[in-house]
């Protein structure tokens, strides 16, 4: 195996470490343990992980809080844990900086392609982004922009377009509402979240053989949507 | 209370007659002027009863019926000495401070009960208000405990098990599998239970907002789809929706929740492999969204008593929450849900959400 790459969990639950811990050990990845928020702020300055784990229900300090002060001197990847219901805390989460986020119960192999996706992101550099995306028959050559649907070239309206190419060069990770609305529309004030919706369900029935069941492009409940990591 | 005044009036002259008669009695033996205490007396009891009219009458009459019956010449209105006009008048003015007095006293008495009454009232209702606001504090932190003391150890629980089926050697041996398996699938049933749980506890203590923003159908029926066909997988669900379908306000989460419910409900009712339609129609006031089955059907009785909640059929497993759980977030968006039973068996659930107002959303 190269060499192991350093994962801080900032976690206060024996059981959830243990769980991570071995699972993650087996995947190449040094778990560094924290059960509290101080100690983990000190050993993300100490220790210097490759990336964070971070639930939001610390004993000693709103993990929000953590992410920000975390976020101050840090860019390493920091995927939040949360619950279903806590739609608020995951969009500030990754407002404040989160990379992506992961609701309980979750598996391992979740996490896994969260932190693969979060580490292909914190280590490419812009310019070797891959122009190219190719998963469940769906392609985008963000070049040329052109788009295929099983080999059949589609057609999109520019604002479609522009909204499958940030979720393209963001593939496997959440994008909130507000980023999409923020990236593809800009500085526009008339923009709601209905717009983006409209444009997401259009999209949908471009680029998706069956858009009650997305295959790429996932709808991420409360939050915002995802375009399935490429496999 | 007409009633009570002409028994006052009644009460007047009875004891001005009374009095009469006892002065009648007196008369050879004791002053006028003490037949006047009498007469007094009389309307003191008058005013007791709280009259100002029937206490006016008393007095008047008093003073007539004194003159009349013993001021000589007697059985005359007309006065002989001049100064019994001055004792009429002396007599009628102490009468009637007499009963005003005593009104007041009564007045005063009664008010200063009812300031006690609505003191205690007050006090009571803000004592159950401190109490209701407690119980509220106590329901909303027991509410986020439970909710991380069961998801975590769940996590755990289903984590751990994911993480061993993922094994070489797990996958090689059938009994390991399915026993983990196992183990994993009722660990993510008994996570949904508890979110039902809190989900009912929420709406029911109204501390759940409901947060409106206008929503594609397709895409809340489409989160839901995802999360049911993986967690009960093997079900043909079928989504028929009209191209034009407009969108509307509701509480995507909620409604999500909804969805995931009636299609759980309904994979769990039916025979195994047999399928589930989704479909929905729209007219200027409402959405209207169909779910329906190839089970038995409910029974008539069911119809209603399905929604309630902790209500379930003897025969299979459940809470008894996932539909109640339906109503009140439909209830709660101003829509509508009932079941039926379809011409060829099969039960039919079905909802209205109103396109109308959007509420504070953002």
């Amino acid at each position: 195996m190269e060499n192991e790459k350093v994962l801080l969990v900032i976690e206060d639950e024996p059981a959830i470490l243990i769980f991570l811990r071995s699972s993650l050990e087996e995947h190449g990845w040094e778990v560094l343990e924290a059960r509290t928020a101080r100690i983990g702020l000190d050993m993300a300055a100490k220790k210097k992980p490759d990336a964070i784990l971070l639930d939001l229900g610390l004993p000693d300090k709103d993990g929000l809080v953590a992410l920000k002060e975390l976020r101050k001197w840090t860019s390493a990847p920091v995927i939040i844990i949360s619950a279903r219901g806590q739609e608020n805390d995951k969009i500030s989460g990754l407002d404040a900086g989160a990379d992506d986020y992961l609701t309980k119960p979750f598996g391992i192999n979740e996490l896994l392609a969260r932190l693969r996706v979060a580490m292909r992101h914190s280590e490419e550099k812009p310019e070797d982004a891959a122009p190219v995306y190719d998963h469940e028959g769906l392609k985008v050559d963000l070049i040329g922009r052109h788009v295929w649907l099983k080999k059949k070239e589609i057609h999109l309206s520019p604002l479609q377009y522009d909204l499958l190419a940030v979720l393209v060069r963001n593939a496997g990770r959440v994008v909130s509402q507000k980023q999409l609305m923020k990236e593809v529309w800009g500085e526009t004030r008339d923009v709601t979240p209905e717009l983006v919706r409209i444009t997401v369900h259009q999209l949908r029935h471009k680029i998706e053989p069956d858009p009650v069941r997305p295959r790429s492009l996932k709808t991420e409940p409360g939050v915002g949507y995802r375009l399935e990591a490429e496999s | 209370m007409p009633n009570k005044s002409w028994r006052d009036y009644a009460f007047a002259i009875l004891s001005v007659s009374v009095c009469s008669a006892l002065c009648f009695a007196m008369y050879p033996r004791f002053e006028l002027t003490n037949l006047v205490m009498v007469y007094l007396l009389g309307t003191l009891a008058v005013a007791a009863r709280g009259n100002r009219w029937a206490a006016g009458i008393s007095s008047a009459l008093g003073v007539l019926c004194f003159d009349f019956f013993f001021v000589p010449p007697r059985f005359t209105f007309t006065v002989s000495d001049a100064q019994y006009v001055w004792t009429f008048a002396v007599m009628f003015t102490v009468a009637m401070i007499i009963s005003h007095l005593t009104i007041r006293l009564q007045e005063e008495a009664e008010a200063a009960r009812q300031s006690e009454q609505r003191t205690t009232w007050l006090m009571e209702k803000a004592k159950k208000a401190e109490v209701e606001a407690e119980t509220e504090r106590l329901r909303s932190s027991l509410l986020s405990s439970v909710s991380h003391d069961f998801r975590t150890p769940l996590t755990a629980i289903v984590g751990s098990a994911g993480t061993l089926l993922g094994k070489d050697e797990i996958k090689k041996n059938p009994v390991l599998r399915e026993q983990l398996e196992n183990i994993q699938e009722e660990g993510g049933r008994l996570s949904r239970l508890v979110q039902n749980l809190l989900e009912v506890t929420r709406l029911e203590s109204g501390s759940l907002r409901i947060r409106k923003e206008l929503y594609p159908l397709e895409e809340v029926i489409g989160s839901a789809l995802e999360r049911v066909e993986r967690s009960m997988p093997g079900r043909p669900v079928t989504v028929d929706f009209p191209e034009n379908l407009p969108l509307v306000p509701m509480d995507a989460m909620l409604v999500e929740q909804v969805f995931i419910n009636l299609l759980e409900n309904g994979i769990r009712h039916t025979p195994a492999g047999s399928g589930l339609e989704v479909s929905a129609s729209a007219d200027e006031k409402a959405i209207l969204v169909t779910v329906s089955d190839h089970g038995a059907g409910l029974k008539d009785e069911e119809l209603e008593r399905v929604f309630d909640k902790f209500y379930h059929d003897k025969a299979s497993p459940g809470a008894g929450l996932g539909l109640a759980i339906c109503r009140a977030v439909v209830n709660a968006h101003g829509g509508r849900i009932w079941a039926t039973n379809g011409p060829d068996h099969g039960a039919i659930f079905q909802f209205t959400l109103p396109r109308g107002e959007l509420s504070h959303g953002k």
